[in-house]
């Protein structure tokens, strides 16, 4: 396990490395010149010339790269063109807040998707199943911010149980992780329908009926242990993907989260901010699938990584 | 973001049954729904986005400020002198007043404020409104030791040379970032911003809030409520749930929302209107082909209907301007004859301008869901007047930066006046000397124009000013450098416990001083 461990975190630098080259380029063709963003509506030649000079924007790309890059390694990740302030602090300031929303849509979503996918899959064809598959279908086919104004319509405006949006207490929290967890219970309950049907007709789950177990320890015990192979693959995904920012959801619930940093940093043109934000992301997701592929082996004691 | 896809029907439902008896708001803080992203900074010098300078205007003074109906008026100057060649402004500073960490303010503190606001290593990037001081210049170009137009010869007062006349100037103080500092600038002061305003700053939480408390020892006289909250809200329809949900006290209707809430009767109660110093408008690149032939252009002011455009797409909001100067401002003449909608006299000038056949011509635009629509009827109607017309759409940022380059035949944006004065339109968006990033987009280059604008900016006398700047406007307009759609009307709803409320024209002219929450005795 250590050695594979340590294979995979050697396997993520020349990954890291490629989106590191890649966000630097990108930003340099897209057309926009971050100096017009900073000056704001009116500016002249001169003060755009100089803050050229001073962000070394003249350089040629290969020294702004290894000036960036040399940055980067020493744990430094440029200070924003905008705000002055360094980016790692941004960025520290909330991450933490989209990990919470993440961490909680996905707690919710796996709770919720994974009970309706065992009970649909022991009773197939019931009311039950009827009705979660087609709400199963319109959970995966809403946008998020269709799903998210309803939310706050129903609960915030309308019924006034829970604030619209914003940041506090666990209050705050409810609205947003539902939204942003809707997706998933869908999928989930219907990953976890499939692998637990097909699970449930296999012969080891015949015989443990046979020799007379309860039907809650065949079930939960036996069956659902087996099937959850592709759920974690979506949990593992899905978690990836809402911590890399949920862009829609924060914005819609006034989340002050990484996901709309990173939006506000790409509007306003702010490259250190976008550049040093991806590659923090990229980080979290690389880590994500790793514990990812660590948890399929704790799940099916028939993987491993030796 | 802007997302109000399905939320209107669902709002206006939704809305409709919940509203009823008032329910009164559990706080005694002031909130603010406006903010739609952070603010860049709380340091004036770092100022040139409308949050921050909401904020500024909070936590600090300038020598001059506006009234919420954009009228300059005196602040930590009590009043001030000019020379009758307009080029010395003495300024007879306020006794007394002292910062909120309780050091006095005297004149030093202005000196030291305007050399750091345009000092390049402060890396602002925006301290146009001190550049006419004499000397500021050669100081901002690091030619200079300090800047020779600013002196105080005692602690009360300012003298204030400038390189060349500027009648416009006191309202260039009430710009956030001529905002007095005090001397001691930690590392961290736009996160910790120390000021005389009449609110102290609390705190700021990224993109969420900022928070600000009561300056009890405000020289214009302590705010009427304890604490001001600014929220952060980047979706207009999550801001109009908080407002519905009485947690915000006043709300900025969105455009799309317009007819929902002037056409229900208890929102409508709510609503308080203002004109609001935005010209939407349609650059002319008066330098590019066809477009460099005057006639071209007058053929492309016909060709639009802006009144329609107006009535059907911006729900009425607004005023159809014949010209760039705001109908509220002096300088205005809204008498002058328009190039009325007329597509028979626009193929007229085309044929004229030897274009029988008509012309090719691209629209630029952002993505902003309100000028992408408007570009979109622009296009109609020029194609109907064969002036045909492909739309480039781009991210707001590159359309900027194209049009200032001059690769843009035509681009429809917005304009926001930075001061409230007809300067504030004529000078950056058609004088010569502002072409590109400075603001003349049209690239408009006519000397008996300069010559107008220049005589206005020179002149003391407000009549004589204002005749200057009605004829550059006049001129301009005959030459057609660009189509001017309307000046913009800024819609708020203000909750019915609010009282003194009044909608800024201006940004920065409301600082909420003496605005407080009615207690439930006083309730309607």
């Amino acid at each position: 396990m250590p050695s594979f461990l340590l294979r995979r975190v050697l396997l993520a630098i020349p990954t890291l490395a490629g989106v590191l080259v890649v966000v630097f380029l990108l930003l340099y063709v897209a057309p926009g010149d971050p100096v017009q963003e900073m000056v704001g509506e009116r500016a002249d030649a001169e003060t755009i010339a100089r803050l050229r000079r001073e962000l070394r924007l003249d350089d040629p790309m290969p020294v702004q790269f290894a000036h960036y890059a040399g940055g980067v390694l020493s744990g430094d990740l440029g200070t924003s063109y905008i705000t002055g302030r360094p980016i790692l602090q941004d960025v520290a300031e909330r991450f933490p807040k989209t990990l919470l929303l993440a961490a909680t849509a996905m707690v919710l979503a796996a709770l919720v998707g994974i009970s309706i996918g065992v009970v649909t899959a022991r009773w197939p064809g019931g009311l039950l199943d009827r009705i979660t598959l087609g709400a199963a279908y319109l959970g995966i086919s809403f946008p998020v911010y269709w799903v998210g104004l309803l939310l706050i319509l129903l609960f915030a405006v309308t019924l006034r149980w829970l604030p619209p949006s914003g940041y506090g207490r666990a209050q705050y929290l409810v609205l947003p992780a539902l939204a942003l967890g809707s997706r998933s219970i869908a999928f989930l309950a219907r990953v976890t329908r499939s692998s637990m049907l097909e699970v449930l007709g296999s012969d080891f789950v015949r015989t443990a009926r046979a020799k007379g177990l309860v039907e809650r320890t065949v079930v939960v015990r036996h069956a659902l242990r087996n099937a959850l192979i592709p759920v974690i693959t979506v949990l593992g995904l899905d978690f990836g993907y809402y911590l890399t920012g949920s862009i829609l959801t924060e914005t819609i619930f006034s989340w002050p989260g990484l996901g709309r940093y990173v939006v506000n940093a790409i509007s306003r043109r702010d490259l250190p901010a976008i550049q040093g934000s991806v590659l923090f992301l990229s980080v979290v997701f690389v880590a994500v699938n790793l514990l990812t592929d660590l948890a399929y082996a704790k799940a099916d004691p028939r993987v491993s990584y030796e | 973001m802007r997302i109000r896809v399905l939320s209107f029907a669902v709002a206006t439902y939704a809305v409709a049954a919940c509203r009823g008896g008032e329910s009164a708001p559990q706080r005694s803080s002031l909130v603010d729904s406006r903010d739609t992203y952070d603010p860049r900074s709380l340091d004036p010098a770092l100022s040139t986005d409308v949050p921050t300078g909401r904020a500024v205007s909070y936590v600090f003074d300038g020598l001059t400020r506006f009234t919420p109906e954009a009228r300059v008026e005196p602040a930590l100057a009590e009043r001030w002198t000019i020379s009758p060649d307009g080029l010395t402004y003495t300024f007879h500073l306020r006794r007394g007043v002292t910062f909120h960490d309780g050091t006095a303010f005297t004149a030093k503190q202005v000196v030291r404020t305007f050399e750091r606001a345009l000092n390049p290593a402060t890396k602002g990037g925006r301290a146009e409104p001190l550049v006419p001081i004499k000397g500021a210049a050669e100081f901002a170009a690091g030619k200079a030791k300090s800047i020779s137009g600013l002196d105080a010869p005692n602690d009360t007062t300012v003298v204030i040379t400038l390189a060349e006349p500027l009648a416009a100037f006191p309202k260039l103080l009430a710009m956030p970032v001529a905002s007095i500092v005090p001397d001691s600038i930690p590392a961290d002061f736009g996160q910790h911003p120390v000021g005389t305003g009449p609110w102290k700053f609390v705190e700021w939480k990224h993109d969420d809030y900022l928070k600000f408390a009561r300056n009890d020892k405000y020289w214009g006289g302590a705010p009427a409520t304890d604490t001001l909250t600014a929220r952060i809200i980047p979706e207009p329809s999550t801001a109009v749930a908080e407002f519905e949900s009485g947690n915000v006290d006043i709300l900025l209707i969105p455009q799309g929302e317009t007819q929902n809430w002037e056409q229900t009767d208890e929102k409508q109660g709510m609503l308080q209107g203002a004109s609001a110093l935005i010209l939407y408008y349609v650059a002319i690149n008066t330098t590019r082909g066809p477009l460099t032939d005057a006639r071209v252009r007058q053929a492309i002011n016909y060709a639009v209907d802006t009144r329609t455009i107006l009535k059907q797409l911006m729900s009425g909001r607004g005023y159809p301007t014949p010209g760039v100067v705001s109908p509220i401002l002096d300088g205005a003449d809204t008498s002058r004859t328009r190039y009325a909608y007329n597509v028979a006299k626009a193929k007229e000038l085309l044929a004229a301008a030897g274009h029988p056949n008509g012309i090719d011509v691209e629209l630029w635009h952002s993505q902003d869901a309100t000028i992408a629509r408007l570009s979109q009827a622009v296009q109609g109607y020029l194609n109907a007047a064969g002036i045909r017309t492909k739309l480039v759409q781009r991210d707001a940022s590159s359309a900027r930066e194209a049009a200032r380059k001059g690769e843009t035949d035509m681009t429809l944006k917005t304009w926001y006046a930075d001061y409230p004065d007809a300067d504030s339109f004529l000078f950056p968006l058609l004088y010569s000397g502002s072409k590109g990033p400075g603001g003349n987009v049209s690239f408009y280059a006519n000397p008996a124009f300069d010559k107008l604008v220049l005589a206005a900016r020179r002149e003391q006398d407000d009549a004589k000013r204002a005749a200057l700047y009605r004829s550059a406007d006049s001129l301009a307009y005959a030459d057609a450098a660009m189509v001017p759609l309307f000046f913009y009307n800024d819609l708020y709803a203000v909750q019915p416990w609010i009282r003194n409320f009044k909608v800024p024209t201006i940004f920065n002219g409301q600082r909420w001083t003496d605005v407080k929450i009615a207690g439930p005795e006083q309730r309607p």
